[in-house]
């Protein structure tokens, strides 16, 4: 049969090269995709901080108190962006895939695969720092309810991490006890 | 196909992670963005507050910045101090 097929080529060309060369470029790949999900907690937090100076604007005297709520809902807002980090130093510094016994390629594309999981988190730090940006701007309106605003902001923002810590799950599973080999 | 060295494949692929790594730049830039009209906005309604204003929405795009920064970290071990060809 012959290959003239593109793909069929690079997958030949790729399997060309030493298994753990094949690995440790997935991972340089993966870890690079993951860091993909800083995108959501830097728009998160960007509303939050927009929102942080409106509300001292229209309430200056507590403005201590809504720059608080401000960022404790970023610190919250935060996570998926540390948890892209830490799977990307796990690829990059104590890569678990390149132990592993099994295909190399299969080994290679959960690496990427680890990476592109994590991208998800860009959803859960968009909507933990809208939480956020709206607890301030709450708090700066009202701050003798700080205490019931910023309880449910925290509960909000615990289902919206919901997601993000699915994706953790997926890139931990394909790294650690890879379904495949 | 010849001549492509295994160091070489994996300097390739963190070349692509390094590259991917810096997209998350595109948040902090809108974040930052959004921070610096609410700012401007605020300081418009209320010019006496300028100092407090401009204190937190520094305070607040400090920490959207963080992930772009852990973006650039990976981008900079990738390029720099790569882990990856001593494992090979």
């Amino acid at each position: 049969m012959e290959s003239s097929n593109f793909i069929i080529d690079f997958l030949e060309w790729l399997l060309s090269f030493e298994r753990n060369a094949l690995i440790l470029a997935g991972s340089a790949i993966g870890a690079g995709f993951a860091m993909i999900a800083g995108i959501g907690p830097g728009i998160g937090q960007g509303l939050a901080a927009g929102k942080g100076a409106e509300a001292v604007s229209y309430n200056r005297k507590n403005s201590k108190k809504s720059t608080m709520v401000m960022l404790l809902g970023s610190a919250v807002a935060e996570t998926s962006g540390i948890l892209a980090l830490v799977v990307a130093l796990i690829l990059l510094f104590m890569n678990p895939l390149i132990g592993v016994e099994g295909t190399g390629l299969v080994l290679a594309a959960s690496g990427i695969g680890a990476g592109l999981s994590m991208i998800a988190g860009i959803g859960a730090g968009i909507g933990q720092g809208y939480a956020a940006a709206k607890g301030t701007e709450a708090v700066g309106k009202r701050p003798k309810l700080q205490p019931a605003i910023v309880r449910t902001m925290f509960l909000g923002q615990a289902v919206a991490q919901t997601t993000g810590i699915y994706a953790l799950i997926v890139a931990l599973v394909l790294m650690f006890i890879n379904p495949f080999v | 196909m010849e001549g492509i060295t295994s160091e070489a494949l994996v300097l390739a692929a963190s070349a692509i992670g390094a590259g991917l790594a810096m997209i998350a730049g595109i948040g902090a830039g809108i974040g930052q963005g959004y921070a610096a009209g609410k700012g401007a906005e605020s300081v418009g309604r209320q010019p006496e507050a300028q100092g407090d204003i401009i204190r937190t929405m520094l305070l607040g795009s400090a920490v959207a910045e963080t992930t772009g920064i852990y973006g650039l970290i990976i981008a900079l071990v990738l390029l720099f101090v790569n882990p990856l060809v001593g494992m090979l």
